[in-house]
């Protein structure tokens, strides 16, 4: 059985070491990358690109589990409350594991059959205070996601696939749970606090460093989604937050088809 | 012999301790636990453990401890625990877990049902059960991913033996305290 530091990582360009902390371990049936030029990226019209899809997830909703556990083993102080809502997002991610597991494998997908990407884990654990953790796997990293979701559940439907849709829809719901309770922990924080502000402001622009030298200018200006407003209000932004984001959004969205 | 609404108390406090460090300890194992299935095992029993703990720190302070109180063991049971929580393997991580430790915390759960006065201190005593009742669920889960992943058998058989061995070595594990450090 592999240890934490035998399983197999891509050594091709080596990844900036104050960005990345250690991967989390993984068995003999998956191969870890380190970018996204170095994984299956199939064309939006090719048939394996969604079953590559669910693979991917699967493992990023692993990177879900493993960060929410870290961060409640390093924060043994934090308020109960908040203790509890990550508790309870482990065992969210931990769901979502086994839903995206459940649709790969029932479409003919076989584990480990693409390689994988840790950069979630790898930034995210890194960062020293849960404040900015929070700030990035859910505030940043989820929110995103509760975008992506919204568009990839118009595209399901389009094509009939119910039960990608009822999938997609039950990750929605948890996910706004999960930036919920983490916007309230930052609002309280920066309360309390007002100089924290300025960790916040730390945490978003080392991560969108380090996502940027995992993914490239290619795979991030290819994001074709828009904000989802009314879920991003529902897990506690601001109107001006939501309408800041739609913007950035819609600029990068005309500035890829404008290439 | 009966137990005052302080000891009852005490009981609670230290249970919350255990199920709080369990929960740690599962969460603690994730990232370096090779195996996707296990990962996704101890992520859910997260959950569950938390919310045992949960449940016990809001009886305790019906029992006019402060609420989500815990207390710390006697130390030699802490010091099984600790060691326990440094174990390497997933195989015996899994074993000592659910074979070993929650099996053990079951046996003082009712131990202290045994004790109390089943009327007088019946919120508690359905904490307990409850909390018995989905031990149980977790052990029976953790049973099923066993027999899926043939390389989660552990090859020490000796050794859950010695684990139970020190689990069980301090039958008394409430340290009693002044009312005022309870309260």
């Amino acid at each position: 059985m592999p240890k934490d530091d035998e399983h197999s990582v891509s050594t091709a360009g080596n990844l900036d070491p104050a960005l990345f902390g250690p991967a989390p371990a993984r068995d003999e049936r998956f191969t870890e990358k380190r970018r996204w030029i170095e994984c299956a990226n199939f064309p939006n019209d090719h048939p394996l690109r969604i079953i590559e899809f669910f693979h991917r997830q699967m493992n990023e909703e692993l990177n879900g589990v493993e960060n929410a556990a870290q961060s409640l083993a390093d924060f043994p102080d934090t308020d109960w409350k908040v203790r509890m809502s990550i508790a309870r997002q482990c065992a969210d991610e931990a769901r979502h594991v086994e839903m995206f597991r459940r649709i790969f494998e029932s479409r003919g997908g076989k584990l480990g059959e693409y390689p994988i990407l840790n950069f979630q884990y790898r930034i995210i654990a890194n960062l020293g205070d849960l404040l900015s953790r929070l700030v990035v796997q859910n505030r940043s990293f989820e929110a995103g996601g509760i975008d992506a979701v919204s568009f990839a559940i118009d595209e399901a439907r389009k094509r009939g696939d119910q039960e990608l849709v009822d999938l997609f829809e039950m990750q929605q719901a948890d996910e706004i749970t999960h930036v919920r309770f983490a916007n309230e922990f930052i609002s309280e924080t920066i309360r309390k606090d007002p100089r924290a502000a300025l960790r916040v402001a730390k945490a978003l622009t080392l991560a969108s460093t380090a996502f940027l030298e995992v993914m490239g200018r290619e795979a991030i200006e290819k994001v074709a989604y828009l904000t989802d407003e009314k879920g991003r209000l529902e897990a506690g932004f601001g109107l001006a937050e939501v309408k800041a984001a739609t913007t950035q959004a819609i600029k990068r969205r005309a500035s890829y088809e404008s290439h | 012999m009966s137990l005052s609404v302080q000891e009852r108390a005490e009981y609670v406090a230290t249970f919350r301790f255990i199920q709080v460090f369990l929960m740690e300890t599962l969460a603690r194992w994730v990232p370096p636990t090779p195996e996707m299935e296990v990962k996704v095992l101890f992520g859910r029993h997260i959950w569950d453990l938390a919310q045992q703990a949960d449940a016990l720190g809001r009886r305790g302070y019906e029992l006019r401890a402060p609420l989500q109180f815990s207390l710390r063991p006697a130390e030699s049971y802490v010091e099984v625990l600790e060691e326990f929580a440094r174990t390497n393997t997933t195989p015996q991580k899994i074993h000592g877990f659910y074979d070993v430790i929650l099996p053990g915390l079951a046996a003082r759960y009712r131990n202290y049902l045994e004790r109390t006065d089943r009327l007088l201190d019946e919120p508690t005593v359905r904490v307990v059960e409850k909390i018995l009742g989905e031990f149980n669920r977790m052990i029976g889960e953790s049973e099923a991913l066993r027999k899926e992943l043939s390389q989660l058998r552990l090859t020490d058989k000796d050794w859950p033996a010695g684990l139970a061995k020190r689990e069980a070595s301090e039958a008394n594990i409430v340290v009693r305290r002044s009312s005022a450090a309870v309260a």
